[in-house]
């Protein structure tokens, strides 16, 4: 009995030994069905993600383009510097950065003041610790460093470093320690530039002759914009990011979809912004492959660099710098003949262009400081500021009347002061009498317009005294048809600014009659130039631009490409009214400079070529704090020539003439502007012949 | 037939299949092994095979029945290495290694007592059981108890010189050996079932716990020295998020094993740290595929039925119990350590067996196949007595 029932018992550990069995069996089910799960069906990503994590690239920076003007002279080139840099590799330790600066400080000088100044204490207490490193870790106790993480071991260790020890480096450490301080700046396979400026061209080919002892380093060449006509144009050509600002922060988005880097200098203002597609080239791509401890296996030029290409603008620096020059001596004489009477004269602004292709010729802008006594060049404000240009858009004016049929050719109207009731009188710079269209262009009447205007507006029945009933949407009317011409609407320059002038918001009868001469809307340089350009160029309005070609860079060579593309002229649109209503205003343009009653005759009649035009006046007082502070007035000066057949047209703008002022600055600076042009054109004839 | 040794072909024939895998697999690894990880190491390995070899000869020649003696030296010998390590005497010889105080680091060698428990822990327990069987023959439900406070309490106080170390995994192996043994030592279901109902519901309490407290957990597990075990966790759970700690392990793991691919690709493309101790299967499963991990796993399966086997066959309890809490040790630790690397379970440090680069734990699983072929040569065949029967 007592046998059998142990065996019963017994019986018992098979069955449990087969549970076990059973659990075993299972967990090696889980263990190889998940192993099919990682290896098979995720086995192709897990695959995917070693590629992906071991191909690095690293991109070396090109050559912008470069800026020439219309005659293919140099405007912004680039000075081509020396620059060693370097790139470490994954995981590369301290130590063997120090050994590569050791080594680079044998071919390159690091001894400027700039260099050995930024050398801290702290730059100091490392390079001591690398060199003593089994002396440096006994400064901490086996307790001490038990309490401590690495970093703090580190950062503990450099403190206990005495001073003495570090005090007395030869100018050979220190300047190894100024090289590795700036390779310690570099992050992993991103080239950094360990000295740039003043590298010598013996220094350059020593490095580049032992680069293979100095793994990471390299010796290239940055590049620097540089100005041969220096500040003449400048603020149009724009300017750059340096390296440590780089991308703008706000567009940070929109450049790294676009293949920038961080680091990478673009135009941030002026052309340089406007062109920065086609002047930034594109850069050298190297792909390195490393293996899984991060050394470099392979290296492979993924895409061929290429520099930027170049723009021909289409101004003409000679012009340019003689628009320069006028403006700035005619500013200074007024200045100097009446300083209390312009002593809110500021600047003076003006923009010369072929009104038949709008290209613009020359762009010129002085600011003159009255407390300095200092002019600057501020050529932008021909595009940026706008202000109320007077009877220079009485042309505009006259052909809204012919168009909207208020008026028709010979029309005429008595040039007396206009008074509505309850509005101060309003008139013409002398009482002119009877006038037509013509007349009223020449000896520019500021009633005739008046009367056009009230017409547009539904009033025809005008009597002195008493009040007129006008229809508000003359103002609307009158500003359509401006815009065509380009007078407050956007010229479509190719500028990444531009203003399009001020609106006036304040709609009643006697700023209705402000607009029709000039005096209630702004308008910039730019638009009154368009403007002009639209009346010479018969109707046509084209789009004003800097542009003239894009030229693909020249390998190794100084000069220009071949054309890539080039700007062709743009109609913008052609106005609404007939050649023959544009011819009558151009006859009047023309009487304004040549009749013996025009404005401007005393000062173009006798010039050997035929120009057309017209001169404005706005009365712009300057306030300060609502107490009229002086009584100024902006002057303008619009025109084109020869009359026939326009190639040039131009228009230009004083704003704050003092208004006892007999300097008659603008009609200075308009022929001076055209003698230039005409020289300039005269000299080239020469030179052909 | 009585004092011819009868020796289990198959179990060396596998030990020969798994030594040679192992051999060439580290030598595969040799040149992605940094400096300072050392070299020489399938050389090395090599020569541990033979000394395992030579200890499964030494152990052989003795009748395991005579190891009944021998037990409770053993253990106390054991318990004192791992109480030496605890207490960290001698100090100069007791040295921390990756952050655990596991080693007696002697010149030109060092042993690591934690591997070596594991066996000395199964024999202690088989000894324990069979001779309350034998003194209890007519079992009852307080007999059962009374066996039950036995094996936990010679478990526990190893169980928690390893934690200390820390050393997890050995921990685990620990549980897994009393748990196996606890299984087949006769104790009645009842327990059993009521053992495992404890058992889960305290897994559940706790994850309960760290569900809704986890900042309370964190601050007592910080508070106690088991914040690694936490970090273990989340690394398991979330290894994208702890990149730079314990998920780093498991994603270079995932993605060397992951792209070996069905063929694997004939070269090791990933760096996982510990390639060539306790993360070896990787370094398997990227150059030979599935199809070469497969192999590894199914030869280590062959492995654990042939001890199975042994332990039916064996006509003698003390037998079957001492070749079952080998089955626990080895079914487990390979369980765990594959699994870690796959994210079936949290990573802990623990050794493939008969794969993995090391002296101590290649020793000690040499010895536990010795003691296991030492019970099967001795196991008597009767004609007329069949146990399947009854």
């Amino acid at each position: 009995m007592v046998s059998k029932k142990k065996r019963q018992k017994k019986s018992q550990l098979p069955f449990r030994l087969n549970i076990l069995f059973l659990i075993v069996f299972l967990l090696f089910s889980a263990l190889v069905l998940q192993l099919g799960v990682v290896q098979i069906l995720n086995g192709e990503a897990f695959q995917a993600e070693i590629d992906r994590t071991t191909n690095d690239y690293s991109e070396t920076p090109v050559p912008r383009g470069k800026m020439f003007d219309r005659n293919g002279e140099l405007i912004v080139g680039n000075d081509a510097g020396y620059s060693i840099t370097y790139t470490p590799e994954k995981g590369i330790q301290a130590g063997e950065r120090l050994d590569v600066a050791e080594r680079l400080a044998e071919y390159v000088d690091m001894d400027s003041e700039e260099h050995l100044d930024g050398i801290t204490e702290r730059n100091r207490q490392e390079y001591w610790y690398l060199n003593n490193t089994d002396e440096a870790e006994n400064l901490l106790s086996d307790q001490e460093k038990e309490d401590m993480d690495n970093g703090e071991q580190y950062n503990e260790i450099l403190d206990r470093i005495d001073e003495d020890k570090i005090d007395d480096y030869s100018k050979q450490e220190l300047e190894v320690m100024a090289i590795k301080k700036e390779m310690d700046k570099a992050m992993t396979l991103t080239p950094q530039v360990i000295k740039n400026e003043d590298v010598t061209p013996e220094e350059f080919a020593r490095v580049s002759a032992h680069l293979g002892e100095l793994p990471g380093v390299n010796a290239t060449t940055d590049w620097n914009r540089e100005y041969p006509y220096d500040e003449t144009f400048r603020d149009f050509a724009g300017s750059i990011t340096s390296e440590s600002q780089g991308i703008p922060a706000d567009q940070e988005d929109y450049y790294l979809t676009r293949g920038y880097s961080r680091n990478d200098r673009v135009g941030n203002s002026g052309l340089e912004e406007q062109y920065e597609g086609v002047l930034r080239g594109r850069k050298e791509k190297i792909q390195y492959t490393t293996d899984k401890n991060g050394a470099i296996v392979d290296s492979d030029i993924v895409v061929e660099g290429q520099r930027g290409k170049d723009l021909v603008l289409t101004v003409d620096m000679e012009l340019q710098k003689k628009v320069d020059e006028v403006i700035h001596d005619e500013m200074q004489s007024a200045i100097q003949n009446q300083p209390h009477e312009n002593r809110n004269l500021e600047n003076a602004m003006a923009v010369v262009m072929d009104p038949t292709t709008g290209e613009i010729l020359a762009a010129s802008g002085q600011r003159y400081d009255h407390e300095k006594g200092e002019f600057t060049k501020t050529g932008t404000s021909t595009i940026y500021n706008a202000n109320a240009p007077g009877s220079s858009v009485k042309g505009a004016t006259m052909l809204a009347g012919y168009q909207s049929g208020v008026i028709e050719f010979g029309q005429q109207f008595y040039d007396t002061p206009i008074k509505i009731k309850d509005t101060p009188e309003k008139s013409s710079w002398k009482n002119l009498q009877w006038v037509n269209d013509l007349e009223a262009l020449e000896q520019s009447s500021n009633v005739y317009m008046f009367y056009i205007a009230m017409r547009m507006a539904g009033e025809y029945n005008y009597e002195p005294n008493k009040s007129i009933n006008i229809d508000y949407a003359a103002f609307d009317e009158i500003r359509n048809y401006f815009g065509q011409f380009g007078l407050g609407v956007s010229t479509g320059v190719d500028f990444p600014y531009e203003s399009t002038g001020y609106k006036g918001s304040n709609p009643d009868a006697g700023n209705l009659l402000d607009l029709a001469i000039g005096q209630y809307d702004t308008y910039t340089t730019l638009q009154l130039a368009q403007y002009v350009s639209t009346i010479a160029n018969d109707g046509y309005r084209v789009r004003p631009h800097f542009m003239k070609e894009i030229r693909n860079p020249v390998p190794h060579e100084e000069g220009l490409g071949p054309v890539y593309k080039s700007h062709n002229t743009e109609v913008m649109n052609r106005i609404q009214m007939s050649d023959s209503e544009i011819d009558r205003v151009q006859e009047g343009f023309h009487r304004v400079f040549q009749a013996p009653e025009g404005t401007a005759s005393s000062h173009f009649g006798d010039k050997p070529y035929d120009a057309a035009g017209k001169t404005g006046t706005a009365e712009y007082d300057v306030y300060e704090d609502g107490q009229l502070k002086a009584s100024t007035e902006n002057l303008a000066h619009i025109g084109y020539a020869p009359y026939d057949d326009p190639e040039v047209a131009y228009a230009l703008i004083v704003p704050h003439v003092g208004k006892g002022d007999n300097s008659e600055i603008n009609h200075e600076i308009g022929k001076g502007i055209l003698d230039a042009y005409f020289e300039l054109e005269n000299e080239d004839e020469g030179e052909e012949d | 037939m009585q004092n011819r040794i009868n020796i289990d072909y198959t179990i060396l024939s596998i030990l020969i299949l798994l030594g040679l895998s192992s051999i060439f697999t580290l030598y595969t690894l040799e040149p992605t092994l940094s400096a300072s990880d050392g070299s020489g190491y399938w050389l090395k390995q090599g020569m541990w095979y033979i000394a395992g070899g030579l200890v499964i000869v030494a152990v052989m020649t003795i009748d395991y029945d005579r190891f009944h003696q021998i037990t409770w030296i053993l253990y106390g010998l054991g318990l004192l290495s791992l109480f030496m390590l605890f207490v960290g005497f001698p100090p100069g010889i007791v040295t921390e290694i990756n952050g655990a105080v596991s080693w007696f680091q002697f010149p030109g060698m060092s042993i690591q007592p934690g591997e070596f428990i594991k066996v000395i822990l199964v024999m202690t327990l088989a000894h324990v059981i069979v001779r309350h069987n034998s003194k209890y023959v007519e079992k009852t439900f307080k007999s059962d108890l009374g066996l039950l406070v036995k094996i936990i309490a010679l478990s526990l106080p190893p169980m928690f010189f390893l934690v200390k170390q820390p050393d997890l995994g050995g921990f685990l192996v620990l549980a897994a050996i009393a748990g196996s043994m606890i299984l087949v030592s006769g104790i009645r279901w009842r327990i059993l079932f009521f053992l495992l109902f404890v058992s889960l519901a305290a897994v559940s309490l706790v994850t309960a716990i760290w569900y809704f407290f986890p900042d309370s957990v964190a601050a007592f597990l910080d508070k106690s020295g088991l914040d690694h075990v936490a970090g273990r966790f989340i690394g398991w759970l979330n290894p994208q998020e702890t990149n730079g700690g314990y998920g780093y392990q498991l994603i270079t793991a995932m993605m060397a094993i992951g792209s070996g691919q069905l063929f694997g690709k004939g070269n090791i493309q990933v760096s996982v740290p510990e390639q060539h101790t306790d993360m070896i299967f990787t370094a398997v499963a990227e150059q030979f595929g599935f199809i070469g991990s497969s192999i590894v796993v199914t030869l280590l399966f062959l492995l654990i039925y042939r001890l199975i086997y042994i332990a039916i066959q064996s006509n003698d309890d003390y037998g079957s119990y001492l070749v079952t809490g080998m089955v626990g040790m080895f079914a487990y630790q390979i369980f765990q350590n594959i699994g870690m690397s796959i994210q079936l379970l949290p990573i802990t440090g623990l050794p493939l067996p008969f794969i993995s680069y090391g002296g101590s734990s290649t020793l000690t699983y040499m010895l536990a196949i010795a003691i296991v072929l030492n019970v099967h040569s001795r196991t008597k065949e009767y004609m007329f007595e069949t146990r399947w029967k009854n």
